[in-house]
């Protein structure tokens, strides 16, 4: 009777020069699996580029918010504006959703929602305000990324 | 036993860190608050929320405009880390950097200290105040 062997195996083998214990393949296989969650978590997520420029002048709201960027304009000292995106849940589980922003932008934006429940077919808005705080710097462009993870919560968050 | 003796010095030595350091500090930085965390963006950008900075005791004379300090705000019933714009005999005017308005001036009793400077920049730890930023906003 011959023993057949998976191409893992052989290769753990030739590695470590034993072949793979079950707990091994166990904590590969969960490793994999967490790793091609957290991959798609990221993939998924909405990405926005955050802007704003800081004037002497008349505050200039910006553009609508695309499917791209959060485009708060040219803002005034002691301004304030708000955009607003919509999240829809178009899966058929319900979703955690987490609102992260980075950058120099992400310090002078504020969030209504940071993080909520999503249930399968809904959909939320969610509003950036940004202020200007008399420290900003005239003439200067503030920029920063706006991240929507939305992660399947399995039943586990109401 | 030698795995006993590992756990006990790892003990000993997180338990000299978290309770030996501000003893320490406030010895060496001659204040008995000598950290502080920052709760708002008042002081953007040099200051950032979240950031734990370091305070030390300072004399009057040695206060100058354009100092951080750490004061008791009395309307607020807390402290206050804001960078004074004028100073007299008697009071000290501070405002945020990013507020528009100055304080309403406060006496030299109130201080509690100067933000600790390393060479010209303000020194800061980012992050490392979020504990107490997440506790203020509970309360």
């Amino acid at each position: 009777m011959t023993e057949t062997k998976g191409k893992f195996s052989n290769w753990w083998e030739k590695q470590t020069g034993a072949p793979p214990k079950t707990w091994h393949k166990i904590l590969i296989t969960v490793f994999l699996l967490v790793f091609l969650f957290v991959f798609y978590v990221t993939l998924d997520a909405n990405k926005y580029k955050a802007f704003v420029h800081v004037v002497d002048g008349k505050s200039v709201i910006g553009v609508n918010p695309t499917s791209e960027a959060l485009d708060f304009g040219d803002l005034a000292k002691g301004t304030s504006a708000v955009r607003r995106v919509d999240i829809k849940n178009g899966t058929a589980i319900p979703m955690w959703v987490s609102v992260i922003k980075t950058g120099d932008l992400g310090e002078l934006v504020s969030v209504d929602k940071k993080s909520f429940v999503l249930k399968s077919g809904d959909e939320e808005k969610v509003e950036f305000s940004i202020y200007i705080p008399a420290s900003a710097s005239i003439d200067s462009i503030y920029k920063g990324r706006v991240y929507v993870f939305k992660v399947p919560t399995f039943g586990l968050i109401k | 036993m030698k795995t006993i003796g590992n756990i006990l010095i790892y003990f000993a030595i997180v338990g000299g860190l978290v309770f030996g350091l501000p003893k320490f500090l406030s010895w060496a930085l001659d204040t008995p608050y000598p950290m502080a965390a920052i709760t708002s963006g008042s002081m953007w950008p040099v200051l950032k929320k979240g950031d734990l900075v370091l305070v030390e005791g300072v004399k009057k004379d040695d206060l100058a405009v354009g100092d951080i300090i750490v004061f008791e705000n009395k309307e607020r019933k807390n402290f206050t880390i804001h960078r004074i714009v004028k100073l007299d005999d008697e009071n000290i005017t501070t405002k945020g950097d990013a507020n528009f308005n100055e304080d309403t001036s406060i006496s030299y009793k109130e201080v509690i200290g100067r933000a600790v400077k390393l060479g010209s920049h303000q020194f800061r730890i980012p992050y490392l105040g979020l504990v107490t930023v997440y506790a203020s906003e509970i309360r």
